[in-house]
Parts: C-alpha cells; structure tokens; sequence
C-alpha cells in the first residue's frame, strides 16, 4: 500500500557504496532565479561559486556528497519567506541547514535543490526571566543559549555533544538528544512554539507559551524532529530552566562493557535520577590515551561510565554512594568521583573527545545510532561486539547509556572498496539487532537520507503511508527536502495491521 | 439511532460489547440521550465498529469512563465507544521504567502496580485515579505537576491507534529516545479523540519520589499569595508543582517538593529564603489527602471553564477572576492556567462568560469552556486556534479521519 512518493531523480537506496551521489558540476540556476534571490538577500549572501560551494556538499555524514546549485543565506522570516516563495514557485527545491553537523545525510541537497542556510539569522530575540522562555533565531548555536542565560541564573538543557557549533534549527529539526537529557528530557521538551516558512513561503506560528493547548493539536511537537521536510522553523520560542545548585561527576572503570551495561540497569533500577550515564568502551579509550586528549583512564579497562548528578547540593553526595554502591556490585575496578569543574572536566574528557580521537587511528568513522531498552544493553553490545568480530571492523563504542541510546562507531578506510561493503553489511545487522532487542533504528541523529532503508525494519506500510500523509499536509507538493526520511521504494508485504490488532503491540 | 442500523452494528460484535452503562455527565456534555453505547473488547473490534461507521455515516464518540467529555454538538447519529473493557496491562519492565496498557486500563490499577514497584506516572490531572490511561492521554494535559517533571507528551513512549477509517497504526516504541521518522504520535496525545481511538499506550515512569512535602501557605489577600507563587516559580530550584486556589474569601498555596530528605529540607529552606516567608509542612498522607481535595473540589460543578495566559500574568488573571462572586479558582502558577468554577446560578451565563471571555482577552489571556449546563451553547467559548494553525489541523483530522467518523475540530 506504501507507493512511491516522491519523485527524485536519486538513486532508489543511498547507501555507503554510492555515497558520492554526485561528482562534477550540477546545474546552475537559471540567471533570473539568481537575480531574484540576490534582490531578496543581497548578492553576497547568494553563493554560486562551485568552489564556494563545496563546503555545503555534505553535512556531519560526508560519505554522502553532492553540491547544490546555490546557497541562500537569508537574515529573517520574511527573506526566508520571499526566498522559498520565489524557489517554490520556479519548482526548484528547499534545502533547510543550519551547521551541517548533522549526522544522517539531512541537509544534503537533492540534485535540483537549493539549499536555505541559516548562518545570519543568529540571533537570540528574547529572554523572557519571569516566564524563562527564550525566543531566537533558529541559526543560534545551541551553546551560545545557554552562555546568554547563564547572566540570569538560567540555562537551556538540551546538550548535544556538538553543542558549541549546531544550532537550535537544525536541533529542532533532528529532535536532538545530550547526555544530560536523561534526565532533562530531548529538545522536545524545550520547544513551546515556533514561526515556520511553509510551502511556497507562507509564515506560520505554531504554539507558545501561554496559549491554551487545547485551541488545537499539538503542531509544534509534530514539527520538531521533521528533519527540514515540513518547512523552515524561522524563530524558535524555547524554555529554560534554572542552573542547578551543585554537580557531582563520577567515573567509573569496569573490565567489560556488559558490566558497565549492568551497572547502569542497577542504577536506574534502585530509583536514582542521575542528569547523565555515558559509556566510553575499551577501545575508544585506547583511541583516547593514544591521542593528544589521553585522559589517564587505564589502558587495560573494558569500559568506563561516567555518571552525573546534579540538584540541589545537600543530596548529592548520598546519590552519588548509591551510585558508586552499585558500580562496585557489578564489579567496578575502581570508581572516582569529582566535586571541582577542573577534576569534573578531566572525568568527562573521553567521552568528550572520543570523536576526535578516532580520527586519528582511522581515515574514515560511521557513527552509528539507535536505542534500546536500557535491560537490553548487555546483551546488545555483546552482539555488536560478535558482529565486528564476524565482519573484521573495528567498532567503538561511546554512548549515552542511561538512555539506551547506543553510538557503534565503525572506524574504517574508503579507499578500500571492500571495507566499505562490510561497513554497510555490519551496519544493517546492528540495526536488525537493535530492532530485534525491541528498541529503534535512531535515537537521535536522524533518519536524514542514510537510514531510509532502515524504516521498514521499524514502521510498516500504514505508519510509513500515515507519515507521509502528515508531510503533505505541510508540504504538498514535497518541495522541502524531499527524499529525506521515507523510504522511497514500494514496500512488499502484507501490512503489519492485523499483527497491531491481535497482539496490541 | 434507528433500528436497522444498531442491528447491523450488532450483527458484527459479540454479544458483550453491548448492554454498558456510562455516567450521566456524558449525556450533559453530548447534549442528548445516546441509545447506543459499545465496548468493544479488542482492538480488531475498534476497527470493526470504525469501519461500520464510516460506512454507515454515523459518528463515534470514544470515551474511557465518559466523565470527562467536553462539550460538544452532535448533529449526525451517533454511537459511544467505551474502552472500558481493553483494560489489561500488557507490559511492564520496572527496570527500564516502561509500562504498556491498554486504553480502558484505569490510572488507579496501573498506579497499584507501579506502586509495588516504587514506580508511578507523576501527572495530576484532577480526579485522576478515575480515569484511564487512554483518556489521560487523549486529553493531554498533565496537571501542575508538569513543573517538575515535564509534559505528558514527552512521556507517552507509543502508542497503538485505529484511525477514524479503521486502519491500525503502531506509533513510536518502547524505547525513551526515538527519532525514526516524522513524530505523529505527538498529534496523537491531547487529540480527544477526533483523530483516532487509542487502543494501548505506552508511556515512561518515573521512581517514587522518596519524600513528598507538601508546603501550604494560607492568607486571605490572595495577591499576597500570588507574589509569594510567583516567587516560587522564579526560585534557583525547581518544585514538583506550585497550584493556588482561591475564592474571594482567601487562598491557599501548595508548594510540592519531591526528593531525598536532605534535598527536600534544603530545597525549602531555599525557598523560604527566597520568598521571605515560612510555610507550613504536610507529609504524606496528609498532604495527599489535601491534594486530592484541592485539585478535585468542584469537580462537579455544572459550570467549569479554564483560562490560559503567561504564567507571569496569572496574578492580573486572578484579580479579574476572583470578582465573580461564588466562584472557586484553581491556579497552575508554572503552566499559566487557571481553572474557574463558577456558580450556576449566575443569572444570565452566556452575557456573563461573553463579559469574561473579552476582559480575559484584553488581559493576554484566552478561556475555554470545559463543562456547562446543557441547555447553554458553549460553542463560542472555545479558545481558538490561529487560522493558519485551524488548517494545519484540519490537514491532519483529513489525514487521518477522512469520512470524519470521529467528531471534532470542524
Ligand atoms: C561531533 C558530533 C557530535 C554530535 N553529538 C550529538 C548528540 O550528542 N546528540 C544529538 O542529538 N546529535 C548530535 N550530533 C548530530 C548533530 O549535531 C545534530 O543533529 C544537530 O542538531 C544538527 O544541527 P545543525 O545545525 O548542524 O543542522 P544541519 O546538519 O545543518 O541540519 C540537520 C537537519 O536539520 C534541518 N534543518 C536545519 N535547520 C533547520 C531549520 N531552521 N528549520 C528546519 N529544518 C532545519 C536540515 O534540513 C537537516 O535535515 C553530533 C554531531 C557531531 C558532528
Ligand atoms: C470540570 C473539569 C475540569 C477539568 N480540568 C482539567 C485539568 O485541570 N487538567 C486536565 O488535564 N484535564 C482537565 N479536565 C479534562 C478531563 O479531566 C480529562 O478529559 C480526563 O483525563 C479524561 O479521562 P477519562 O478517562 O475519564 O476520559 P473521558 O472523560 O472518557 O474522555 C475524555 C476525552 O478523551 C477522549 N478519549 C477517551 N478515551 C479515548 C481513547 N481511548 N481514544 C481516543 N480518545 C479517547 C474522549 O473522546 C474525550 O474527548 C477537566 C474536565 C472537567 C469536566
């Protein structure tokens, strides 16, 4: 029942193997369009220099790679609006960016597509002390919120790793997840109302605080996380919340990263609400200590957990016993704990540099992304471990366990052919593994245009149908980001409906 | 409902999804008698009777227990869908803080389960307990507790569905972080059912807290009371919730504190520091049983309407509010919400609610009916929603609920 849905001229399933989905030059926009858009944004802000244009042909995710025809970088609403009005009515596609650290291939252009950057609009609009909600600009970087509100003993929790460059549109538009949003919840807690540019360059206001949510459906929860495919979030009204009183920071060292895995169910199971549960595994740590950020955790360790408390100062150091309490039941080697910023950033370094770090042993590095039960961690990792095994890959792992959200970096080289179809193989059965254990094929990065062909493991035919009914109501005609998210092809089978209904799951 | 038409209803369930009663109140927000009324026992049964509708042409109210239906104005024939019998728990993995229950599950049986768990779902619409899981999703809405430990929304995890066609969808999973595609089941909480029925829900619990202090602040210049919630909702620390209430005689304060001793003791000397005043401290069960009373007074009241506006402006709303004479107010001081229940007896409702609904709007403020005698129409004081928002919607209600089997948003 699931169709084709919208025509691109791409190949019907991107994968790893054709991520350069273009080589030598597209075509360049018709003179006119230029013309046009330069009235609207001033010439300097319509790039079409091919060799300007290289640094937009990729996001986070650079094994796919094509450059788009222009780049548009407008500095409001209403340029945006005349921007995507004048686009949509030539025909001519929108590509949303905001830092292109995405991860999943999102802001990645179609061949005909011209991509809408929010570099300009970076300004943060309003803070709101007494209601602690912020209103910015969506080309805000997420990290420059929180030092803005820092003055009013203020912050914005959602912390993504890649905080101090992406920004709050592109943090909306993946739903973004930090470590600290186990307990403070992902961005969609924090956005209470949004303006968007919608087809053919209608502005909308969605939601707000103190509007009565009742007046209609929740639009601006549906909105977040559309991966750019709805429209342009143009102002992004968000909350904040107030900086806690105190942090306790523990890292613990554990032989293997089942135990770790064990800890971290112990922890949540024994009622504990740490801010955050990371594990770094052996080999990402040995990445760490053989690079430039080695943090002094033992070479020998099979994972180590950092664990975040953070409240109000008179209860934490009782959290953080318990905590340490049962990380030495599942046989911690040794557990630190540190009260100063300074030893705190030092216990946070690998897990904070481990990106880099795998730089340097590899050429090339999949970040991989899905979520499982957090019981289902042990056995998971097990399995990831036996499929790196099967397959000869090196996989790092480095994750915000607490959540279940799982990162197996699959560290490789792309001149080798060969390695490649192993990544893309290995990739597939991580993915298969985590649906199996009852968990997901994305957390939090995204399913963008590298995991389309991993929607069918998760969403049958009436759920991929239904979403894409939900983009039509915003985007008809499929002019924003089209060949994002849904999968293009034609899905065989019968429909899971009957299996909903009888089993109710 | 003529004849033919329940018979052929009939005709296609078994003989115990007829012949349930539901409250009285339901009659009073539908304003008319409903002769059929169905529980269907599965969810291929919700599908069945779907599918007959819109065939049929005839409409589908679906309720958990019927009590808290809003007012609306059925025009076509009409059916009742009670969840009342989809009411098991289907999973439940304490350890990973997920539960799954069906629909019709009421919030007191998961509560109970839960509890032996040291778990619950800290969310506190009133009369909670009395309703079911489906229902509380359907509305939406979380109760003040929403201060300390985020929205409902964010917490419903998945979701099963039969749109207003009959087709079944699964929506998101089991799992608290999930970004695999566009988020519809986001729509899905708070849509009172007019886009589909809800057949099982899965949602994130939360550890009991291990003290829960209730802080209570009584005076009778209910301004007084305002600045102090103000003040508390602009602390350094966060409460689990902060609800006034207030008639013209007076008010009350409740301030809840959830956390270790030590954190809930340090929490309220911090606040008592900030504000400048003392409260005075209720334990479990007491402060409980205040709860409950506070939050559930006038639950009855034949005239109830809610007010919304920036939490900053509850003070302004108040002022206003509290003129009326005989009324009970009910304030959210976080979310920037007031519930108002007023006297029946005002002589003339519908001029009266006209000449609130203008002063609340000149105030920033929007009011929204939730339960009025049946003979007033209550159709204008609906807040609404934005145009381009009303459109959105209706997109969305012809996604999912193409020969409108489900009523609402016109
Ligand atoms: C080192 C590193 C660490 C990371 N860590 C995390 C992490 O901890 N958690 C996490 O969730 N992610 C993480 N990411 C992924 C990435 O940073 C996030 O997805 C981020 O939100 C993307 O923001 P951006 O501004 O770079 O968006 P882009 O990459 O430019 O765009 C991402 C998507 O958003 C759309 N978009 C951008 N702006 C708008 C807008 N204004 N309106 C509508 N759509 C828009 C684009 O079309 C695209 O589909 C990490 C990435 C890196 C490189
Ligand atoms: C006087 C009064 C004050 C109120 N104040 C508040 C408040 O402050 N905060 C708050 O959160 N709520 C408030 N409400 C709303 C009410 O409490 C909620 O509607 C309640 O949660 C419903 O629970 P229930 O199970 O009894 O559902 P019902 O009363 O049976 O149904 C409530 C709504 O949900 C729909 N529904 C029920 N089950 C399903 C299902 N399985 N699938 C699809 N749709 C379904 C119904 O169609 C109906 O629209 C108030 C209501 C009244 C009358």
């Amino acid at each position: 029942m699931y169709r084709l849905l919208e025509k691109t001229d791409e190949e019907p399933v991107a994968s790893l193997l054709t991520g350069k989905v273009s080589s030598g030059m597209t075509r360049p926009l018709p003179s006119t369009v230029v013309s046009d858009l330069a009235k609207i944004v001033g010439h300097e802000h319509v790039i079409t220099d091919p060799d300007r244009l290289l640094v937009y042909e990729s996001d986070g995710l650079t094994a796919y790679r094509r450059p788009p025809r222009a780049v548009v970088l407008p500095s409001s609403t209403e340029e945006i609006s005349a921007v995507v009005g004048l686009l949509h009515s030539n025909g001519i596609e929108v590509i949303p960016r905001g830092a292109g650290t995405g991860l999943s291939g999102g802001a990645l252009t179609t061949p005909e597509g011209v991509i809408v950057g929010t570099a300009r609009m970076n300004r943060i609009l309003k803070i709101d002390v007494e209601n602690r909600i912020a209103i910015a600009q969506p080309g805000v970087i997420n990290a420059r919120l929180t030092e803005a509100t820092n003055p009013y003993g203020l912050y914005y929790a959602p912390d993504p790793s890649s905080q101090s460059t992406c920004t709050l549109g592109g943090n909306v538009a993946e739903n973004s997840g930090g470590p600290h949003c186990l307990k403070y919840g992902v961005t969609a807690r924090y956005i209470t109302g949004l303006t968007v540019v919608l087809a053919g360059g209608q502005i909308v206001e969605i939601g707000g605080v103190g509007r009565d949510p009742y007046a209609t459906l929740d639009l601006v929860g549906l909105f977040v996380g559309s991966e750019g495919c709805f429209g342009i979030a143009t102002e992004i009204e968000l909350r904040l919340l107030p900086i806690t009183e105190g942090v306790r920071t523990l890292l613990g060292i554990f032989e293997s990263v089942e135990s770790a895995g064990r800890a971290v169910t112990k922890i949540i199971a024994c009622g504990l609400m740490p801010a955050a549960v990371e594990i770094v595994d052996g080999p990402t740590i040995k990445a760490v200590e053989a690079s430039v950020f080695a943090a002094g955790y033992p070479l020998e360790a099979g994972a180590a957990l950092v664990i975040e408390f953070d409240g109000t100062e008179a209860g934490l150091d009782l959290d953080a016993d318990r905590a340490e309490q049962c990380c030495l039941e599942e046989g911690a080697i040794e557990v630190q704990r540190a009260t100063d910023p300074e030893h705190r950033v030092k216990l946070w370094r690998a897990r904070k540099k481990a990106f880099g770090a795998m730089g340097r042993i590899a050429p090339d590095l999949l970040v991989q992304d899905a979520t499982v039960p957090r019981t289902k961690l042990p056995e998971v990792l097990a399995g990831i471990d036996d499929i790196g095994n099967r397959y000869g890959l090196k996989i790092a792992n480095v994750f915000h366990a607490g959540d279940g959200n799982l990162h197996p970096n699959i560290l490789f080289d792309r001149q080798n052919q060969n390695e490649l179809e192993l990544v893309e193989r290995a990739s597939k059965e991580i993915m298969q593994l985590c649906v199996d254990a009852g968990g997901t094929i994305t957390g939090e990065h995204g399913v963008g245009v590298d995991k389309r062909k991993y929607m069918t493991l998760v969403h049958g035919p009436a759920e991929l149908e239904a979403m894409a009914a939900a983009k039509r109501v915003f985007d008809p005609a499929s002019l924003f980001n089209p060949g994002k998210v849904l999968p293009e092809v034609e899905v065989k089978g019968a429909t899971d409906t009957a299996k909903i209904l009888a089993t109710g799951e | 409902m003529r004849v033919d038409l329940t018979d052929s209803l009939s005709r296609l369930l078994p003989e115990e999804a007829f012949g349930h009663s539901v409250p009285s109140s339901l009659w009073t927000a539908l304003r008319t008698d409903v002769e059929t009324v169905v529980a269907p026992g599965s969810a291929e049964e919700v599908a069945t009777i779907l599918k007959w509708a819109s065939e049929m042409g005839v409409r589908v109210v679906p309720i958990g227990t019927g009590a808290h239906t809003y007012p609306r104005y059925p025009r076509d024939p009409f059916i009742v869908l009670t969840t009342s019998r989809l009411n098991e728990i289907q999973h439940y993995e304490p350890a990973d803080l997920t539960m799954t229950a069906s629909a019709g599950a009421s919030i007191r049986d998961l509560s109970t389960e839960m509890a032996t768990h040291g778990q619950w779902l800290p969310f506190d619409p009133p009369d909670v307990p009395n309703r079911t899981l489906g229902g509380l999703v359907a509305t939406g809405l979380s109760g003040p507790l929403w201060a300390g430990y985020g929205q409902l929304r964010n917490h419903v995890l998945g979701a099963t569905i039969v749109c207003g066609d009959g087709r079944a969808l699964r929506l998101g999973g089991k799992v608290v972080k999930n970004v695999a595609g566009f988020d519809i089941l986001k729509v899905m909480v708070g849509s009172r059912g007019e886009l589909a029925v809800i057949t099982s829900v899965t949602v994130r619990l939360f550890p009991l807290p291990v003290v829960d202090r209730l802080l209570v602040l009584e005076a009778t210049d209910v301004s007084e009371l305002v600045s102090t919630a103000r003040a508390v909702a602009t602390a350094p620390i966060m409460p689990a919730s902060i609800i006034l209430s207030a008639t013209s005689d007076g008010g009350r304060l409740l301030v809840r504190l959830h956390g270790a001793r030590v954190s809930v003791e340090a929490d309220q000397k911090s606040l008592e520091k900030h504000t400048g005043v003392s409260f005075e401290v209720r334990n479990t069960p007491e402060a409980e049983s205040l709860l409950v009373q506070e939050r559930g007074s006038g639950i009855d009241t034949e005239l109830v309407v809610r007010v919304w506006a920036l939490p900053s402006r509850i003070g302004v709303l108040l002022d206003l509010l509290k003129q009326v004479p005989g009324v009970s107010l009910n304030a959210d001081v976080y979310g920037g919400s007031v519930r108002a229940y007023l006297p029946v007896n005002l002589s003339d409702i519908e001029s009266s609610l006209a000449g609130l609904q203008k002063d609340i709007e000149e105030l920033g403020g929007t009011i929204r009916v939730l339960r009025i005698p049946a003979e007033v129409d209550a159709s204008s004081y609906f807040a609404k929603p934005l145009v381009d928002e009303g459109e959105l919607a209706a997109g969305l209600k012809r996604a999912f609920d193409p020969h409108a089997v489900l009523w609402g948003i016109e």
